[in-house]
């Protein structure tokens, strides 16, 4: 009961935040009902496809905006999730928690060597070096000619003990349900002890030193936090799918999570999640609006894509997020409430 | 002599390339004096800190803090065994309030910064922690000051405060008056003056005023090697010093 409180203490901590991440995560737990009743089926698997890519993103963000690393690698961790459920099957092993639990594992490993190396480098070394991690892995599972190498491997939707996922909605609500859990832990952790030193550690990592905490432990432990996320929001991702390719690693996806959280908010909770919606969103209807007006160039809606992005980076300093915060709320007398 | 120095360094020697920075230098501070250590630029005062400090390794020679050998330990090792640091620059956290400043430091003096679950910046025990750590210095009337919008002075009064956190038994003050304004430098002499008996302290700075009203004892640095230690008035009267450092001034 206490533990209920104190959630709800959180998000009414007159922390905007808090609050708009979960009025997000409210509002995908009642989208079905309304794909339902506008019989649009069809963006179900859109919203799901938000939720997975947010879930990554917000693990992202935890380096990234909380602890101010530029990974621009978790796209493979995303890939080893993905690919723990497809390997998983081609052994026999059917049950989907246990994929869970096996993408979990290896990410956290995997998270601690490439982290360990990795962070030994900082700026625009450490952005190269977890690329490369990143590439390497890209290029084994091309090379994996029994896992389908390029063409990837086909995937059968796992067997949750209890749920079965080819029934309708069973994988949506699978996915709200991780992407809950991953946001409450992620809003536990941000506050924490161990999450103010790593946005101490952004902000200046030679007072952490000189408080005498190592701040190389505290970036890998938040490396590999971020890792486990990606990896459990790939192994969902390749139920969603049915499949896994070496694409879903790809070095744009990595480009594209970053993308998210900065156009959704940096080192915000609601950010990422928010960024996924907007980008995902614009990615379906661009092309749709841009075939409207000069059908010949619907294929170029990234010319109208990267000019929108570059004006919230400019004139929206804290993205999405930070704009509302600054500019909607005030203006519907709800006051300007600190993002941090 | 019958009580142990706090610091004892031992034939300290560092050299970058052809330049020496430190050269064969010995030193000890007692416990609960200011010990300055002046020079003219370049004579190796802030080399000789961050090797105490752990940040430069020294070729040769020995860093003991309270007869234990740091040599070899890294920097957070060296501040868990008892040194507390301010820098030339401020180094403190800019994008927190002052309370958060504190909290962070108290949970890191705590060592309880491995936490997952509880908010760290609601937590009350950790709140009245950080609120001692500020008084210090007398800036818990700014607590929820953010560290940017602090005057500059206040945010040397900060660090310094942040710096004495975890009741360390050696203080490194690097320059604490540089950029200061005259009522700023006062003050901070002031709370200086009120840390003598707690701590040790080795001082580094200019400001000769502060340095002869504060230091216990002085010593004087040139080209990485000691001329000349001793009271005040010892070395206010050395002829050495007054060619080698006074003079210049003149």
């Amino acid at each position: 009961m206490t533990g209920l409180l104190k959630f709800f203490g959180l998000v009414h901590a007159g922390i905007s935040d808090n609050k708009f991440l979960w009025l997000l995560i409210a509002g995908f737990a009642v989208f079905p009902i309304v794909t339902q009743l506008v019989d649009l089926p069809f963006w179900n698997d859109v919203a799901m496809r938000i939720m997975l890519l947010g879930m990554a993103a917000m693990g992202l963000n935890l380096v990234l905006g909380y602890g101010g690393m530029v990974s621009f690698g978790h796209a493979a961790f995303i890939g080893i999730g993905a690919y723990c459920v497809g390997i998983g099957q081609y052994y026999g092993l059917m049950n989907g928690w246990a994929h869970i639990l096996l993408s979990v594992a290896v990410c956290a490993s995997l998270g601690l060597v490439i982290g360990y190396l990795a962070l030994r480098t900082t700026g625009i070394y450490f952005i190269m070096i977890t690329l490369a991690f990143a590439q390497m892995l890209f290029f084994l599972f091309v090379s994996l000619e029994q896992f389908g190498g390029d063409d990837g491997m086909s995937i059968d939707r796992a067997e949750f003990l209890l749920i079965d996922l080819y029934e309708p909605l069973r994988l949506y609500f699978l996915i709200w349900v991780m992407l809950a859990i991953v946001a409450l832990l992620l809003m536990f952790i941000v506050r924490s002890r161990f999450g103010v030193t790593l946005r101490a550690i952004k902000s200046n990592e030679s007072r952490v030193e000189a408080m005498g905490l190592v701040p190389l432990h505290f970036k890998i432990t938040g490396y590999v936090i971020s890792a486990v996320i990606c990896g459990l929001a790939g192994s969902l991702f390749a139920s969603w799918q049915e499949y896994v390719s070496p694409d879903i690693m790809h070095w744009t996806r990595s480009g594209e999570l970053m993308i998210i959280i900065i156009l959704g908010g940096l080192g915000t909770l609601a950010g990422p999640l928010l960024g996924a919606i907007v980008f995902l969103l614009l990615e379906e209807f661009l092309p749709l609006m841009l075939g409207a007006l000069v059908p010949a160039y619907a294929e170029n809606w990234m010319v109208l894509f990267g000019p929108l992005l570059i004006m919230v980076v400019l004139f929206g300093r804290g993205g999405l997020v930070g704009l509302i915060d600054s500019k909607i709320l005030p203006h519907l007398g709800l006051g300007k409430t600190a993002v941090k | 002599m019958m009580t142990n120095p706090v610091l004892e360094l031992r034939d300290i020697t560092k050299s970058f390339g052809a330049l020496t920075a430190t050269n064969n230098l010995s030193l000890t501070v007692m416990p609960g004096e200011i010990h300055a250590l002046i020079g003219p630029n370049g004579a190796g005062k802030t080399t000789l800190i961050q090797q105490i400090y752990g940040a430069l390794k020294p070729d040769s020679g020995q860093v003991l803090l309270n007869g234990r050998d740091l040599t070899g330990l890294s920097v957070p090792a060296r501040i868990r065994a008892g040194i507390g640091r301010s820098f030339q620059i401020s180094n403190v956290l800019m994008d927190f309030t002052v309370l958060q400043n504190g909290i962070i430091a108290e949970h890191a003096r705590l060592g309880q910064s491995f936490r997952f679950l509880q908010p760290a910046f609601s937590n009350p025990q950790l709140i009245d922690g950080a609120i001692a750590i500020l008084d210090r210095v007398g800036l818990s009337s700014r607590a929820d000051t953010m560290v940017s919008d602090l005057a500059h002075g206040e945010r040397r009064m900060l660090e310094l405060a942040l710096a004495m956190a975890a009741s360390p038994s050696l203080l490194l003050l690097d320059e604490p008056m540089a950029g200061a304004g005259p009522d700023d430098g006062q003050r901070m002499t002031e709370i200086i003056d009120g840390l003598r008996g707690d701590v040790a302290i080795l001082l580094i700075e200019h400001d000769m005023d502060a340095v002869f009203r504060l230091a216990d004892r002085l010593t004087v640095l040139v080209e990485g090697s000691v001329i000349a230690a001793g009271t005040v008035d010892e070395i206010s009267t050395n002829q050495a010093v007054k060619t080698a450092y006074l003079g210049d001034e003149d």
